[in-house]
């Protein structure tokens, strides 16, 4: 018989609604809400054996505390939700998910497809969910029968209701991926559109801010991927798959002198850029517009990172950090420069 | 044309006191190769053979050549290095199977490449099952770095001619007799190659007949012409997603389709081209290669690159550019999907044409072991640890790991 | 605001106000041109992207360079 614990928010806990959302994770023996129904749907083979809910406020920020709650009663498996479209109850399930299945544990999650959280279950497998609360009954229905599934070593599929992004595995095909491309080369001259190793990507899209109203009053920051630093790289920076941005003080600089500045970039040649790394980061123009009044300030500092061979997953928590600090530091604007 | 690979099999490898190769074992004189490498801009030269099997590891892996001739003192082998820069691809060539010219050092913008001999890493490099002669340097005081990248290059291009060398009196292992792609329709698909090559100036560039690829055109090459060493590789960058001189002389999509040319394909060419830095220079240059692959009857093209997301977009512009001639055709991406999988793996993918195949995971983690021997650096720069410790690395620094002309076997496929 | 070499990249991937630069290994630079031909240029470069960031933009948007006075290799 597998041990479950269940996630579910404050509201599905039956503790209150928006007022109680910023209550911290709490473990109740048992099931709770909608993991009795899940409870009975599971068993008698598996049994839910406590739950932990935490506010939907500050649940997707406590996922190390939701983990060591759930792991207290050494469970096989974590299943949170559903939760709908509810994005922050959705990216609480799904970060919790993540964690449990880096964890080691069973771990699956239930969500409508659109639920903005969707994307940060990392390898765990997520579920469908009905749209809105009333689909509970058969949300719960397909969440069982997902981790009855699981349970009994199966992987989930679209069949099982199964959404968003599935994990590439590293493995070793029987043949060179040289005789594999004449392969397929041969099967799509025979009439087939589809066969492909590798699905077409799909990329978020980006909500463009709204523009500068007058950038003359605007105090704006230069930033980079072009791995910029000075020349002794003092904060050892990665030349590719940066794990890490730096910021630099540009304060009483009319621009960047060469040999006091350098390129650690290693996905192109960076003769041209050591010559002048004005022609990475362009403070010295900016000095000059700045002077002109073209806008009111630039920031003290640049940012910099590394764009050669970035994970996605670290490239956007470093746009999300560079803009949260630059808003901070009421910046307006950033010119990012890309090689 | 047609070009006759005179292929030995090195069995066994030493150091002796003269380069000899008999029975398939191939002796190398230190003092003799030493005298090949020496060069103004090199102060010191060491070598040692490293093979299959032994706990050793190679860092900082430079470029590898497979040693190769064509008659004494070279007969026009590597032309533009060892050879006068005169079309070559034709006639006999002997071949050590087995073996590499490997250098291995510091260079500057050279990203930290590595080789196991054994343990998990040794499947994933063709390195890791050769007997590699490794080229250890140390740069003489007043030499430029580009005159000790010359040097090397040169160095390991000669001593590869020479190895070969001591082979010409021995019978061959086997004889391949390759045929020229034919230019003449059969009932057979027309299937060809587009190589793109890496050609971002110092230590990231490609050489055709000595010369740097980075300003030239795309044209037709004969793959014999592979076969002889007119394309040399001077890029160091990208260590999983590179193609060493040594994988350019063994082409394994252009491999394959001769081997099936005349049987479930013809062989429709080969079509290299440079990677421009530049977007327009990228697209004027995917239409040009488009439109040499339409003249030359390609009925679907196998697209390769060399590098990372930047030469993603070659491969994709290609796709594209193809498909609008009506040109079917197939790339081989490396994916970058982030240790878990997950991440968006394709950096450029195309848009009207959809078949690719995958040469594994960038992020994928790998488990090394500790090894008794090192060679090429003391320290593995990219976690500031002594190389020959156990640590875990992205398959990312394993040389030609996720090879971009398909060497490989390892791949990703949805969970 | 973007300022980079590989437009389809950026418009893949969502930039949402994009200005194209010379080459990947100089996004601000091109070594082309004289020092001060490529500082006016540079110059041209950063007002170009200052009037990107004061424009309404609904979907990735490139603002193109002025291609007239760039070609003067002082």
């Amino acid at each position: 018989m597998a041990r479950i614990v269940h996630y579910i928010n404050q509201f599905f806990a039956g503790v209150g609604g928006e007022d109680s959302a910023g209550a911290g994770p709490t473990l109740v023996m048992g099931p709770v809400g909608p993991g009795r129904r899940l409870a009975e749907l599971v068993a008698p083979e598996h049994e839910i054996v406590a739950t932990v809910w935490c506010g939907d406020d500050v649940a997707a920020g406590l996922v190390g505390e939701i983990i060591a709650l759930a792991s207290s009663v050494q469970p096989d498996l974590v299943a949170a939700g559903p939760a709908f479209t509810s994005g922050r109850y959705g990216l609480a399930c799904a970060r919790v998910v993540a964690a449990a299945q880096a964890a080691g544990l069973g771990a699956l999650a239930s969500m409508h497809e659109d639920n903005p959280g969707l994307d940060e279950a990392g390898a765990a497998p997520v579920v469908a969910s009905g749209e809105v609360a009333r689909r509970m009954a058969v949300s719960l229905d397909r969440l069982a029968a997902g981790i009855r599934r699981l349970l009994a070593g199966e992987a989930l599929t679209a069949e099982d209701g199964r959404i968003g992004k599935l994990a590439r595995l590293t493995v070793m095909a029987d043949a060179s991926a040289a005789q594999r491309a004449v392969d397929l080369a041969l099967v799509r001259l025979g009439g087939d559109r589809e066969a492909t190793e590798i699905p077409l990507p799909r990329f978020d899209r980006v909500t463009p801010a709204p523009p500068v109203e007058d950038v003359s009053s605007a105090l704006v920051a230069l930033v980079t991927e072009g791995g910029l630093v000075p020349d002794d790289n003092p904060g050892a920076l990665e030349s590719a798959r940066a794990t890490k941005w730096l910021r630099y003080s540009v304060e009483g600089l009319d621009g960047l002198a060469a040999g006091e500045w350098r390129s650690v970039h290693g996905g192109f040649s960076t003769v041209w850029a050591n010559e002048d790394p004005n022609r990475i980061l362009p403070l010295d123009v900016a000095r000059l517009l700045e002077a002109e009044g073209a806008f009111a300030g630039l920031f003290g500092e640049y940012f910099v990172t590394t764009g050669n061979g970035t994970s996605v997953a670290n490239a956007r928590r470093f746009g999300i950090e560079w803009a949260a600090d630059l808003r901070h530091s009421g910046a307006r604007a950033a010119i990012l420069t890309s090689t | 044309m047609t070009l006759t690979r005179l292929v030995h099999h090195v069995r066994q490898v030493a150091l002796g006191e003269q380069t000899t190769f008999a029975q398939g074992v191939l002796t190398v004189s230190v003092d003799e190769a030493r005298g090949i490498l020496a060069d103004p801009a090199l102060a010191e030269t060491r070598l040692a053979w490293v093979s299959p099997g032994e706990s050793a590891r190679i860092v900082k892996v430079l470029d590898a050549v497979e040693p190769r001739t064509k008659g004494p003192g070279g007969g026009g082998i590597f032309p533009g290095f060892v050879g006068p820069a005169t079309p070559q691809g034709s006639g006999e060539t002997h071949v050590l199977r087995g073996a590499a010219v490997v250098n291995a050092g510091y260079l500057p913008r050279a990203q930290e490449a590595l080789v196991d001999l054994s343990g998990p890493a040794a499947a994933l490099s063709p390195l890791g099952s050769s007997h590699n002669l490794v080229i250890e340097f140390t740069p003489a005081p007043d030499a430029g770095w580009d005159r000790v990248d010359a040097a090397l290059r040169n160095g390991a291009l000669r001593l590869a001619a020479r190895l070969a060398e001591a082979a010409l009196d021995a019978e061959p292992d086997e004889v391949e007799v390759l045929p020229s792609p034919s230019a003449t329709r059969t009932d057979r698909p027309r299937i060809g190659a587009i190589t793109n090559l890496q050609t971002q100036g110092s230590f990231k560039d490609v050489f055709l007949y000595g010369r740097s690829f980075g300003p030239c055109f795309p044209t037709l090459l004969d793959p014999g012409e592979l076969d002889d060493g007119a394309v040399v590789s001077g890029q160091f960058g990208h260590p999983a997603l590179k193609n060493p001189t040594y994988m350019h002389q063994n082409h394994p999509v252009v491999n394959e389709l001769r081997r099936r040319h005349g049987l479930d394909l013809d062989f429709a060419g080969l079509v290299i081209c440079p990677e421009p830095v530049d977007q327009a220079g990228k697209e004027l240059i995917s239409a040009f290669a488009a439109k040499l692959c339409a003249a030359a009857g390609f009925d679907a093209a196998v697209v390769t690159k060399e590098g990372g997301g930047n030469a993603d977009a070659d491969m994709a512009l290609k796709m594209d550019a193809l498909a609008d001639l009506g040109i079917e055709s197939v790339a081989l991406y490396g994916e970058m999907a982030g240790i878990d999988g997950t991440g968006p793996s394709i950096v450029v993918a195309p848009e009207r044409a959809t078949a690719m195949v995958s040469t594994g995971n960038y992020d994928h983690r790998l488990q090394l072991p500790r090894v008794e021997r090192v060679l090429g650096g003391a320290q593995l720069a990219l976690l500031g640890v002594p190389a020959g410790d156990a640590y875990q690395i992205p398959t990312a620094v394993v040389y030609c790991a996720l090879s971009p002309l398909g060497w490989g076997r390892v791949t990703a496929r949805a969970s | 605001m973007l300022l980079c070499n590989l437009i389809s990249i950026a418009e893949r991937v969502g930039a949402p106000r994009i200005v194209p630069t010379r080459g990947i290994p100089y996004p601000t630079g091109d070594p082309s041109l004289s020092p001060a031909a490529e500082r006016a240029w540079r110059r041209r470069l950063l007002l170009r992207a200052l009037e990107a960031l004061q424009t309404a933009v609904h979907e990735p948007t490139v603002f193109p360079m002025d291609k007239q006075v760039e070609e003067a290799h002082v």
